[in-house]
């Protein structure tokens, strides 16, 4: 990955993201903004965003660029923490939420009550990790992952249980599956080819890994029919820049 | 025993979420239950002419959430059986006129007054879906055996899920066992694969049902009929009984069966 400076955090939550600007020259915080967005864009895109200033003074000039950046990468810029007045401001003239800290619970997401902690469904929203810590690990999804679910996570995912069609992880690591995928998953989705997915049974609608998709080949749809072979543990990664699924066995990388 | 709202859903539309709702609510009032049907498909009402109650309304629930009549005067009591009412949708207007919080007021009117409220859901996951479900307790999935309608009920639960909502169980509809054998259609065990919910029951694909709807007199009516008694154990299971499920497929088929005469399911 691409180094960043420290200036700017880009931070899961579980309502979206959270992208802190740091001090320093507001300029050269908008170009490393830019620089994370061109890099990561694709793995947050259709999220939406709270800009965490602290105490910075922003101008309304300066928030419209940054929301037009998000913009760019489809993502919706909603919320403005900050306890400076004069920003708080500028962002309420642009029609954007303030408030003076991080809110519990974003007041646009719906549930009533406590979702499962991993993935919340209709409309499609993006869980990934609460801290730091946990993206440069794994994330563990023990249920069954509907169509429509989608799970996103900056490190690697691992689901017990299945992944049904129209269930959709967008994982910047590795992708396992301990049952069958049926859905759409893509490792590496901030660029990194070197991602793998494993599953029990890999029947994937479409797998993609970084920059790189694959379709199974389109065979007739099977229904109660047994397939040409018996499904088994596959995994599937990246060799000359092309997706190639192998049986467990002869794992390509020594395990 | 108190009042238990179930609501009737599935995502996709044509499955036959209306067709259950009103053999449900035949076959749980010839029980000698009481139950409170509710059509929530503002705009395009159709529980109603299943029911072959549609000339008999004369306040909808449109009227009902909005003031102009109470609750007794919208409840329609079905042509054939004592214990069952109609609580109508309206037919001008749409989704937006009523909320999911007047969906619980309602539901908090009938509670202690009947055994069962069964809503029926309009298609989509969108507002009318919403005020379906917005009072239940429980849920009906109502799937048909192919992969649009099997995928759409999945995400219906997981919605549910998501939101931590009551238990759902599941009805698979209009199967053909001829097609199974020839593994053409989904069984129902590759369903339930997908799906991990709760069997409810089977109901058989069968014309019957369809002229049944045609006289405005749901199959449930007639209890010699296969569907009739797909619904009436379906309702027993409901109640708490222990219904065995008949096997649909398994086993060589019998004389009478070879012959054309009986079916089984």
């Amino acid at each position: 990955m691409v180094p960043m400076s420290n200036a700017i955090s880009i931070k899961g939550t579980r309502e979206g993201l959270t992208i802190t600007l740091g001090s320093g020259d507001i300029e050269i915080l908008l170009q490393d903004l830019a620089q994370h967005l061109a890099t990561q864009g694709a793995f947050f895109r259709g999220g939406t965003v709270a800009l965490q200033v602290g105490e910075r003074a922003m101008k309304e000039g300066e928030l419209a660029r940054i929301n037009g950046l998000l913009a760019e990468n489809e993502m919706i810029l909603r919320t403005v923490v900050s306890t400076n007045a004069a920003t708080q401001q500028a962002a309420g003239s642009l029609g954007l939420r303030t408030v003076d800290q991080q809110p519990a619970q974003d007041a646009g997401a719906v549930p009533s009550s406590t979702p499962p902690p991993q993935v919340q469904a209709s409309p499609p929203m993006h869980v990934t990790p609460r801290s730091q810590q946990e993206s440069s690990r794994g994330m563990l999804i023990h249920h069954l992952v509907r169509s429509g679910q989608v799970i996103r996570h900056t490190g690697h995912v691992v689901v017990i249980g299945d992944v049904n069609a129209g269930a959709e992880i967008f994982a910047g690591g590795d992708v396992v599956i301990w049952g069958r995928l049926h859905g759409t998953v893509h490792a590496g989705a901030m660029g990194n080819n070197q991602a793998v997915v494993c599953a029990l049974e890999l029947a994937p609608l479409q797998l993609r890994i970084g920059d790189l998709v694959a379709r199974p080949e389109e065979s007739e749809r099977t229904l109660g029919k047994k397939g040409p072979r018996k499904p088994g543990p596959e995994i599937a990664s990246v060799r000359d820049a092309m997706i190639i699924v192998e049986p467990w066995e002869r794992l390509p990388r020594g395990g | 025993m108190p009042t238990r709202v179930i609501t009737i859903t599935s995502g996709k539309g044509g499955v036959g979420k209306t067709t259950t709702t009103a053999n449900l609510g035949v076959a749980i009032a010839r029980l000698g239950k009481r139950v409170v049907v509710i059509d929530t498909d503002i705009g395009l009402r159709n529980l109603d002419v299943i029911m072959g109650l549609q000339n008999r309304i004369i306040y909808d629930i449109v009227d009902l959430v909005e003031g102009r009549c109470r609750l007794r005067q919208a409840l329609i009591r079905d042509r054939l059986i004592a214990e069952l009412y109609l609580l109508p949708a309206a037919q001008s207007r749409d989704k937006s006129a009523v909320s999911p919080a007047d969906m619980v007021r309602v539901c908090e009117q009938l509670r202690g007054d009947c055994d069962f409220v069964l809503i029926d859901s309009p298609a989509g996951i969108e507002a009318g879906f919403r005020n379906a479900v917005a009072a239940a307790d429980e849920f009906i999935l109502v799937t048909t055996p192919d992969i649009a309608a099997v995928q759409d009920v999945d995400r219906v639960v997981g919605i549910l899920e998501a939101e931590g909502r009551g238990a759902a169980k599941l009805i698979i509809n209009r199967i053909r066992p001829e097609l199974v054998k020839r593994k053409e259609m989904f069984s129902p065990s590759q369903i339930l694969d997908i799906l991990s919910v709760e069997l409810l029951g089977i109901v058989p694909d069968d014309e019957a049902v369809i002229v049944a709807n045609g006289r405005g007199t749901p199959i449930a009516n007639d209890m010699r009929s296969l569907v009739g008694k797909a619904y009436h154990n379906i309702a027993r299971r409901l109640l708490g009984d222990r219904v065995p499920f008949i096997p649909i497929l398994e086993g060589r088929p019998s004389l009478l069966e070879r012959l054309g005469l009986t079916r089984r399911f």
